[in-house]
Order: structure tokens, then sequence, then C-alpha cells
């Protein structure tokens, strides 16, 4: 660690303030727990740190039919969110405990795959980001949000400060494959929210993560069950729909061939978990 | 480089220290301060043996910078150990054997510790969903259960 | 018979290092601190084979706080002595890589500064000169004709007393199969594993001022750990004092010499103290891990479920050097043959080197990948010929007084009892002769 500096802004002007003034060699660091261990392990050297512990983020309100949660809250805060139980449980997927006491949402959505657990929950519930610089405030999609591994739609100087999340009006469910039952990286993890007016499905959002380079949807397994009843017959034609279109990649946790079957396997409970919870 | 002055109380103490830049909480217990209960077993956050309460919530000590807990109240396995003697729960781990090489211990304890405060009555799934950021290497873990277990008894009164 | 009276035996003891540990008074190496301490950090290879071509330390002298670089040149015998010790030889690695490195990971210099951050920064701004070249990472691949050679005796095995591999030969396995009425065959793979002790592998060694130098250290082989030191420093044993004992973990991750002599060379020669522990990301990627084994077995076994003949070919993947490896494939190919009574059985166990980091000693020392294999095959031998997994064990277990293919005679077998007493605990109910065997001796047919 050589870092020269270390900034605490006490507010979003503030921090936005600092980035213009510092730019691209500056890193932002929310919880820190993907950040830090780069840091320690030498593997990165930054120069200069903005924290944004102090800068005002750590909320959540609820006006009418939205959540609106400030990027700085913690996973652990996420539990008590009752309104919406997919949410609580893709928080309480986060490593362990200490880890939901310190990582961010707004980091769940910068964190590489297989991590971004939490991202994909958010992505099946339709989220949009609040992005602000100095030079304003704009709202994006948090699907239209990632451009590629490691990339996103963040331009210099732009912090993510709100993430904004409709109260869900389909039947949501999530599931998250890893080697251990606990505090794992994911070999797949599915967050599905259905939409259904009688047996028919209206509208889906299948969300995926650690089987591309950054949560993505499953867009082909939800064009397959728009119009359709929601039974084991269109629930299969889904889920190996997902495994065809997905991208995964191998690494330690699980190699590509794995994955893709696990996609099929775990988009197929999923949704069968939500035909229980009729 | 400017290093900054952080005033936080560190088990019950209100303390002032020095830091450099973006110092982690553990470098400033066990290199500044000489506090070496806290354990560097990892340095990413993956192995609990840093664990610190941070206004009795567990953080991972390793991964946190010394000017974030301005204000707040840091503990330690140093500040629960009462002088003589144990606190309950390093007294059940030592009689119930869920220690081995010693070195996940601190951490255990602190977790252990944040748990019990919170809910005086944690069953088996409590407990073990409250250890899954704490690795140990050597017991297996079942001894630590236990002795959480029987730590929760004790401290209700109906203890051996 | 009187009754001794004992103390401990039977008794529940409480640990003489618990308190220690309950209150976090334990001493662990990270513990360990002196005011005027310097910490070591190391160049590694970032590939897994190639040639240095040069070393350029420009920029990584001017990181404030950098005190020193070592290199090769530095290390009085720059040769990794671990089994040399015990007679098991050819000399095969570098304390600090030469010319060429084997592995990712492979140490190359060791930087010296006044903190742990200024020794990381400098390391990141070590350049090195490497012209890559070809690798191979599968045992098999590795014997054929045509794949890079690796070692500078020509193969990529080791040599036992001039033998390609590690052979056992018992009887006529030919013959054998000839008698038998299943031929059942099984291919096994196991994966490398870290041990991932809670404490990573470190030291600290410091320079006396009586000339000796004291490393404390959190090695599983002390006294071992001391003399490999002394013969890379060329000291007298003397010179050196080692203070060990508390071992945040090992599994035996933590008998490989490799920390204290370079951390011992560091001491002498800036005349400090100095640390070196490995970081967590270089304990799971550098520090050897328990080897991955192919095993091949043929079987061949009488409609009854006598085996007669047993056939094993089996590689372990040293990785790119010996470090325990060719004594594991020893001990492997001494307890492949399982704890049964074949009449005919032939082994070829092969110590095989790749470009993966080395593979060294982790609890069961190749005796763990073998009894896998094995009781796998086991079960696979019983589906085959349509009998209970538990009677193929009875009617196979050796007894006291039978031979082993390593012309050995068992003394000591405990088989038949331990699986009398594993039916018990779990409640199986076993055939009245399976209750009445012994390994003491053999019943009558
Ligand atoms: C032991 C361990 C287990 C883990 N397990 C999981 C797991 O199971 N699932 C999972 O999904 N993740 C896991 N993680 C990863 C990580 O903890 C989470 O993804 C967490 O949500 C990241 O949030 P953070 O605030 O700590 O990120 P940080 O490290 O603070 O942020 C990472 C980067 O994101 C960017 N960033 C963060 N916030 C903002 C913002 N508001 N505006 C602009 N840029 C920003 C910055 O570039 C920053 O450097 C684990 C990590 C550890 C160490």
């Amino acid at each position: 660690m050589n870092t020269r500096e270390y900034f605490l802004p006490q507010s979003v002007n503030e921090a936005t303030q600092l980035l213009a003034k510092h730019g691209p060699f500056m890193l932002v660091m929310a919880g820190g727990t993907i950040a830090m261990p780069l840091i320690n392990e030498g593997i990165s050297f930054p120069q200069k740190v903005m924290g944004l512990r102090r800068a005002g983020l750590s909320y959540v309100t609820k006006p009418n039919g939205k959540i609106t949660i400030g990027a700085m809250s913690t996973l652990t805060q996420m539990l008590d969110l009752k309104e919406i139980p997919i949410l609580q449980e893709a928080a309480h997927q986060v490593g362990g405990w200490a880890i939901r006491n310190m990582g961010t949402v707004g980091g769940n959505l910068f964190a590489p795959p297989p991590a971004g657990d939490f991202a994909a929950a958010l992505m099946a519930l339709d989220a949009q980001l609040k992005l602000v610089s100095t030079a304003g405030a704009r709202i994006i999609s948090l699907t239209d949000f990632y451009t590629g591994f490691m990339t996103t739609a963040l331009s210099p100087g732009e912090l993510v400060t709100e993430i904004q999340v409709p109260v869900p009006t389909g039947k949501t469910a999530y599931l998250k494959y890893g080697r251990k039952h606990a505090n794992t990286p994911a070999v797949v993890t599915v967050a599905a929210q259905i939409e259904l007016d009688g047996e028919g499905v209206t509208n889906s959002r299948i969300a995926l993560n650690a089987v591309g380079p950054h949560p993505i949807r499953a867009s082909k397994a939800e064009e397959i069950l728009s119009g359709s009843p929601l039974n084991p017959t269109t629930i299969n034609m889904a889920a190996s729909a997902a495994a065809e279109e997905c991208e995964p990649f191998s690494d330690a946790i699980a190699t590509e061939w794995y994955r893709r079957k696990m996609v099929e396997v775990y988009v197929r409970r999923t949704l069968t978990k939500i035909t229980d919870r009729r | 480089m400017a290093s900054k002055i952080v005033t936080f109380t560190l088990n019950g103490r209100r303390i002032e220290v020095l830091v450099k830049p973006l110092t982690t909480v553990q470098t400033l217990l066990r290199d500044q301060l000489g506090l070496t209960s806290t354990k560097a077993g990892c340095k990413q956050g993956g192995c609990g043996s840093c664990t610190v309460l941070v206004n009795g919530d567990p953080m991972m000590s390793c991964l946190l910078p010394v000017e974030d807990v301005q204000g707040q109240e840091v503990t330690t396995l140093e500040g629960i150990t009462p002088t003589p003697g144990l606190h309950i729960i390093q007294e059940v781990f030592y009689e119930n054997f869920a220690i081995q090489c010693g070195y996940c211990t601190p951490g255990m304890i602190m977790v252990s510790k944040a748990l019990l405060d919170r809910n005086p009555h944690p069953g088996r799934e409590e407990i073990i969903d409250a250890l899954t950021g704490n690795y140990c290497r050597c017991t297996g873990y079942e001894p630590i259960i236990q002795a959480i277990e029987e730590a929760a008894r004790r401290m209700n009164g109906n203890g051996n | 018979m009187t009754e001794e009276k004992l103390n401990v035996v039977g008794q529940s003891v409480l640990r003489r290092d618990g308190l220690g540990h309950v209150t976090g008074k334990t001493i662990f190496i990270d513990d360990i601190n002196f005011p005027d301490m310097l910490h070591l950090k190391m160049v590694r290879s970032p590939l897994p084979h190639a040639l240095i071509k040069g070393i350029d330390f420009t920029k990584a002298e001017k990181v404030p706080g950098f005190i020193q670089a070592l290199t090769h040149e530095d290390v009085p015998k720059n040769i990794y002595t671990i089994l040399c010790l015990i007679g098991v030889g050819p000399d095969e690695e570098p304390v600090l890589a030469e010319d060429k490195v084997l592995y990712k990971g492979e140490q190359i210099a060791a930087i010296v500064a006044e903190t742990e951050d200024a020794a990381m920064e400098a390391v990141s701004k070590v350049k090195i000169d490497f012209e890559e070249l070809p690798t191979v990472y599968d045992v098999e691949e590795a014997l054929k004709p045509g794949t890079p050679v690796l070692k500078h005796w020509g193969t990529n095995h080791f040599v036992y007393e001039g033998h390609h591999c590690r052979r056992v030969r018992f009887g006529d396995v030919d013959k054998g199969f000839d008698e038998s009425d299943h031929i059942i065959e099984g291919r096994y793979q196991t994966s490398p594993v870290e041990h991932a002790p809670s404490e990573t592998t470190g030291c600290v060694a410091r320079p006396e001022p009586d000339g000796r130098i004291t490393v404390y250290t959190n090695t599983q082989a002390l006294f071992f750990t001391m003399d490999n030191t002394a013969l890379i420093l060329g000291v007298p044993f003397q010179k050196l004092h080692f203070v060990g004992g508390t071992v945040g973990g090992g599994f035996g991750g933590k008998v490989d010499v490799i920390v204290e002599p370079i951390a011992a060379l560091a001491a002498m020669k800036t005349g400090r103290p100095v640390k070196y522990k490995f970081t967590r990301e270089e304990e799971m990627r550098v520090s050897s891990s328990r080897g991955a084994w192919r095993i091949y077995f043929k079987d061949g076994v009488t409609k009854d479920g006598r085996i007669l003949a047993r056939k094993i070919t089996t590689y372990a993947d040293a990785g790119a050097y010996n470090r325990h490896t060719p004594y594991a494939v020893t001990k492997h190919a001494a307890n492949i043959a399982g704890p049964y009574n074949i009449p005919n059985v032939w082994i070829d166990a092969y110590c095989v080197y790749t470009n993966r980091q080395p593979s060294s000693a982790m609890r069961g020392f190749g005796v763990t990948p073998a009894s896998f294999a094995l009781e796998v095959q086991m079960d696979k031998i019983a589906e085959t010929v349509g009998m209970d997994p538990w009677a193929i064990r009875f009617i196979n277990a050796y007894r006291n007084g039978d031979m082993k293919p390593h012309q050995k005679v068992v003394e000591d077998a405990t088989l038949i009892e331990v699986m009398q007493a594993a039916a018990e605990l779990v409640g199986y109910e076993l055939p009245e002769k399976f209750k009445k065997m012994s390994s003491l001796n053999r019943e009558e047919a």
C-alpha cells in the first residue's frame, strides 16, 4: 500500500467534486470488500482513494410503490427489507456476516462474476440506478448499466448514488448454487420475477449471475414464457433456452460445461419455486 | 502523504491515533498498538481471523480503513478478556476443545460474542450462519458450535 | 492383572496452550516484530516455463524504503536440499531461480525493504526479460517423446535406483488374469489440494550480537529446517538458533523449507532482522500442495470374489520439483494394492514432473489418493461380481503372516476388526462367518 491520500467526503456533492478534481487516478471505494483485498495483496497500488462511508448514502426510503436504496447501504441493511423477500434472500447469500456488514449494494453492482449475486436480484426487479456527477444526475436501468466484463455505462466523474427498485408486482424466486452451503462463490445464481394473469405469463424477468461477463438477462427464456402458461413443459423449455444463451466461463469454482448444465437445473428449480408459490 | 489523527473508542477507552492514508484497523491494532490478538490470516476478508466488532457488528479489520471508524466503538478480544480470568465464551472454548492451532480462535470468539449479544438463545442453524465467514482448518467446527451452545446456556444461568 | 493408576489416559486434559489461544496471547510468527525489522517479498515468475534473460532492479531500487535485492548469486549453496539430507537425490531445485523457471510463481529474487508495503511495491517494479518455453501439464503427456524435457538428466520422471519408476513385482499377474472370471479396470484422477493453514508460512530471522542467527519460524519440522538452512547458507549448524513450536495449522504444508534459508540469508546480508511471510495468495499458489494423482487399476477376480491379480500404473504429479514427492511415491507404491491378500501384483508408480506448482507432503503422504482409488475400485469389483461390498473386503482381507506385494510380512493387520466395529456402529448386520473372522489367523477352508 503506497496510497498517498485517502479522502472521506461528507456528502455526495463533496464526493463528486473530489472525483472531478482527481479524476481517473483516484480509486472509489464503498465497503472495500473488493477493493481492499487487491490493495493488501499488492495487486493494485492506488495513489489516491476516496471512501464513501461518510457520504450520506446509507439510507433506505420507501416512497409509493418503490424502494430507494442509498448506494452505501450494506447488505446487512437489506436483510430488513420485508417488502421484498427476494432482496432479503439475495443479501443473505452474499459472503458471511462480517462481509455483509461491510459490503454495499452499490459495490455489488461492480462485483466481477462470479460475485454480483445481489445485483442479479436487482436486475430481475428491473432496478434503476441514479448516477450523479458534478454535471448532474441521470437514471439508467441496471440492465443497460453493464457494457462488458468489468465495464459499465458509468462515465468518468460519475458515482452510483441510489438504486431504485419497484416493489415487485409479480412472483419472485431466487436460488444461488455454490460449492458450499454458504459464503461461497456462485456456480450460478438465478433470480426471477414472473407476472401471471391467471395461468398465463404476462411478463417475465430472469436474471443470471456467474454465467456471463456480468449479471445478464435470459431473454430467450423470457420470450418462451411470455404469453405461455407456466407449467413443467414451458419451464423446461425456458431452462434449456437459458442454458443455451448464457455465456459461462471456467474458473476455480466450476467449468464452463458444468455451469451451463447447472443453469438449466437452477432456472428450472427457480421457476418451479414460483409455481409452488401460487 | 499526510498522516491523519483519528479518534475512536477502542475497548472502552477513547484513543487518538496517527495513521497513514488507508491504514487498516488490522494494521493499526497489530503493528502500531501491539494488540496482536486480532490475526491476519488472509488480508482478503476471506478467513475471519481478524474479525473485530464495530459498534457491536462483526467486521473484517483487514478491509477497514482506520479513518472510517472515526467516532465509532471498536472491540477486540483484548477488550472482552476480563482481568483476571476469562469471559464465559473464552471459558467454554477452552474447556470444550473448540481450539486447536489457535489462529482462528480470536475471530471465532468475537463473532460468538456479537451473536450472543443479539441473540441469547441461538439455535444450531443460527450459530452456523453466524460463523460462515470464519474459517477453522483444524477442528471441523463441531466443537466450536457446541462451545457456543454451552456459552449460551451458561450466560443464561443454566450451565453445568 | 492389577490396574495401573493412570493420570492422563482416559481423562480429558485441558490443552496447555489453550489459555493463550482463547485470550489471543499466543505468539505466532506475525506477532513477532523488532523495531529495526525489515520485510522480504519475493519476485516470482509470471510464467510457467521460461528462460531468464535478464533482471533489471533499477526501478525497484528507487522505491522509498528499498534496501537490497538478492538473487541466486547471493545464495552460498543455491540448492534446495530437502531430500539430499536423507540421501535422496539428485539436486534439482534452486533456492532462487538461475537461468530458468519451471512453474508460475517460482522464486527468482528477494527484495528486502523497510516496510512490507515498500517491499511489495519494489517487487512490482522489477523487470525480468523472459524467453517463454513450451509447457507440459499432464503426467502422461510428460512421459511421451517430444514433450519439453524439464530435468537436466533428460527425462520428466524421477529415477529410482536406475529405474523409470518405483516398481513392485509379486507373483505373475498375467497368469492371475488368465485364471480369473472377470477383468475389472478403472481410471482414477485426484486433484491437487491446498492445505490452507489459517496462518500462512513465515519466519523472522534475527542476527544476534554473538554472530548467530535466531530464526523464529512456524515450520512443522524445526530441526530438519535448521539443518537445511545451514547447508544452504554454508554455515555450521551451531551458527543457527531455531525457535518454533507454535504452528497456525500445517497439515504437511509447513514441512518444505522455503522461507527460512532466504530470510536468514537476508538477515546475514543486512545485519537486521528480516520477516518473510507468505501472503494468502502465495500460500495458495506457491506453497506446495497435495499432488494430483492418476491411477489405473486392472484387477483379475474370480466369480466368488477372490482377487487373483492386480496390475496398477500410477502417476504422481510432482509439479516442477521433487520436494517430498519421490518419497510419497514410494509410500504410495507400498500401499496401493491395499490391505488385501492378492497373490499376483504388478505396480509401476511414477514420480512425474510438469510445469505445475510443486506438490509435497499432505496428510497421508501419497497414501490418501491411493486409498481413494483403491476403495472405489473395490466397490466396482463388488458391483461387477454381484457381491456385497462388505463381503468383497472380508474375503480378500489380509491376515497376519500373509506376504505383502512389496515383500513384507503382515504383522499388524486390523482390517477385519475395523470392519466388524464399523458394521456395529452403523447398525449393519454382518453374516456370522464375517463376525467370526480374525486378523490373527486364517480360518480352515
Ligand atoms: C470473503 C468474501 C466473500 C464474498 N462473497 C460474495 C458473494 O457471495 N456474492 C457476491 O456477490 N459478492 C461477494 N463478495 C464480494 C463483495 O463483498 C460484494 O460484491 C460487495 O457487495 C461489494 O461491495 P463493496 O461496497 O465492498 O465494494 P467495493 O470494494 O467498495 O467496491 C468495488 C469497486 O466498485 C466501484 N464502486 C463501488 N461503489 C460505487 C459507487 N457507489 N459508485 C461508483 N463506483 C462504485 C469502485 O470502483 C470500487 O472500487 C465477497 C467478498 C469477500 C471478501
